[in-house]
């Protein structure tokens, strides 16, 4: 469904690659979690994912078309299927509960109805329906800002999902929530993961997160994988080479 | 302990420009010697003489008009503009270098100088001056409004690429609503520094209420004179508190 083939970010004036090499294929139905420390390049693979960022090598493969040689208007249709939250929610200040959540399905309209802001019945209809999968519906029209922080990534995933993505990237979307929330936040996630049958892949600094609900971990460090398999076998070794500088001399079959 | 080297150095250097400055514009405090010159004087402006007040308001609506149009199309123009002229919104590097020179060169060319220009050429009356204040607040506002959007938060323009929105529409439907409250506090100062400056392009011919007082000045009728400047006051004032209002309401 996804495949990664060799790709490598570097980014202008850096002097070590962001990502080097990096080779995943991904299957729908797959609960993704991306583990590593900061700079380990995490952020930058998931936004070379949907064509934020570009490679400098390799190439990203969505049901068989290449996302990274593509065209604007041609990766405009290509990322309107992959929903993606954030880790400050990204949302449009000023703007109700409602309002964010119908900016969702721009991506499916003429620029010109977007313009005006007319929306169908059924459109509004279906907005209304996702608010309330993701337990909004009391807050439907306050105004973004003044929501809570689980409030307000509950409205990105809201966003995300009235796209009706088939692949849901998340940018360390629970990295400034606290510990309960950020679980809720998961918990839903996961629900809706299942519902809807996704392809989910997350950005994650909570590692007990990423042993609950994914069914795949992969670590970065310094850019390159150095884990790939499921959430049992990241063990403490794994860990710690993981997040570690200490041991070093560790042989890895991986990269 | 508390003054170094340079502190004094600095000082002296203050303390030359202050001298020259002085020199320059004749500075003068014997001057006031003859204060009760400028007594008599003020004494003429009362008390006021209100037979003039309806043509007086009548004139005051021309100026409120003219600061309005000149500034509320100046702002319509410079929006557009601004995306242009904003490093992370511009089309293109060339657009962006050209809009931004274009915008300092509208800005360095003063109202008065615009007005004398254009009164030249389209006659005495408030419609060359509404357009001297538009250009120089196309070329303010588009500035000041630029430099906003180039401090825009990028999280929503992003997120509204990710939705799969055209590029130019996802910084449109992002940035403006960030930006809103400040660019009205923005137009409406500019609203306030344009009535100020009908007033001063009323002295040269561009009616309104500036005009008027040019007028009553020169022919020594003081005692309108002082009407005028009241009448002046009260609309820069009201116009201030009405601002504060509606960028209370917006934020």
């Amino acid at each position: 469904m996804l495949e990664i083939k060799n790709l490598s970010v570097r980014y202008r004036g850096g002097h070590e690659n962001a990502l080097s090499g990096i080779n995943l294929t991904f299957e729908k139905g797959e609960f993704v979690c991306i583990l590593g420390k900061s700079g380990a390049g995490k952020s930058t693979f998931i936004r070379c994912i949907n064509g934020l960022q570009k490679p400098n090598q390799g190439q990203v493969s969505w049901n068989g078309e290449s996302v990274s040689n593509m065209t604007e208007k041609q990766l405009l249709k290509i990322r309107r299927e992959m929903g993606m939250i954030f880790q400050h929610f990204n949302l449009i200040p000023r703007l109700s509960v409602l309002q964010n959540v119908l900016t969702g399905m721009f991506g499916y309209r003429s620029t010109y109805k977007n313009l005006i802001g007319w929306f169908s019945p059924e459109e509004v209809n279906r907005a209304k329906q996702v608010i309330e999968d993701v337990g909004l519906t009391e807050q439907i029209g306050r105004r973004v800002e003044h929501l809570s922080g689980g409030q307000k990534q509950r409205v990105g995933i809201a966003r995300a999902l009235l796209q009706q993505p088939k692949l849901l990237l998340g940018d360390e979307p629970v990295s400034s929530l606290d510990p309960g929330t950020s679980n809720h936040i998961f918990t839903l996630l996961q629900e809706m993961h299942n519902r809807h049958q996704l392809l989910t892949v997350i950005n994650v600094h909570d590692v007990d997160l990423a042993r609950r609900f994914a069914t795949r971990i992969i670590a970065l460090k310094d850019g390159k994988i150095v884990f790939d398999g499921s959430p049992e076998l990241f063990n403490e070794i794994e860990f710690d080479h993981t997040y570690h500088n200490a041991i070093k001399n560790k042989q890895h079959s991986y990269t | 302990m508390w003054f170094k080297r340079r502190n004094i150095i600095t000082f002296l250097i203050l303390s030359l420009f202050i001298f020259i400055s002085m020199r320059l514009t004749e500075f003068d405090l014997s001057k006031f010697r003859d204060f009760r010159n400028m007594i008599d004087f003020l004494s003429q402006w009362f008390p006021m003489d209100f037979s003039k007040l309806p043509n007086m308001l009548e004139d005051s609506l021309e100026t409120l008009s003219m600061a309005f149009l000149g500034s509320f199309l100046g702002l319509l123009i410079a929006l557009p503009i601004s995306f242009v002229a904003a490093w992370n919104t511009s089309p293109s590097k060339y657009l962006y270098h050209f809009s931004r020179f274009a915008l300092s060169f509208v800005r360095s060319i003063p109202e008065i100088v615009f007005g004398l220009v254009l009164l030249t050429a389209l006659g005495l009356g408030p419609f060359p001056a509404v357009l001297a204040i538009m250009f120089h607040n196309v070329g303010v506002l588009g500035k000041l409004i630029s430099e906003l959007i180039e401090s825009a938060d990028p999280g929503p323009q992003e997120a509204m690429k990710a939705v799969g929105a055209k590029n130019w529409f996802a910084y449109l439907f992002s940035i403006l609503p960030q930006i809103w409250p400040n660019v009205l506090s923005h137009y409406f100062y500019r609203f306030e520094v344009a009535i100020r400056t009908s007033l001063v392009l009323g002295f040269i011919g561009g009616g309104g209420i500036g005009q008027r007082l040019f007028n009553d000045f020169k022919t020594f009728q003081y005692s309108s004179v002082s009407l005028d400047v009241l009448i002046i006051m009260v609309i820069v004032i009201v116009v201030d508190l009405y601002g504060s209002y509606v960028r209370k309401k917006v934020i």
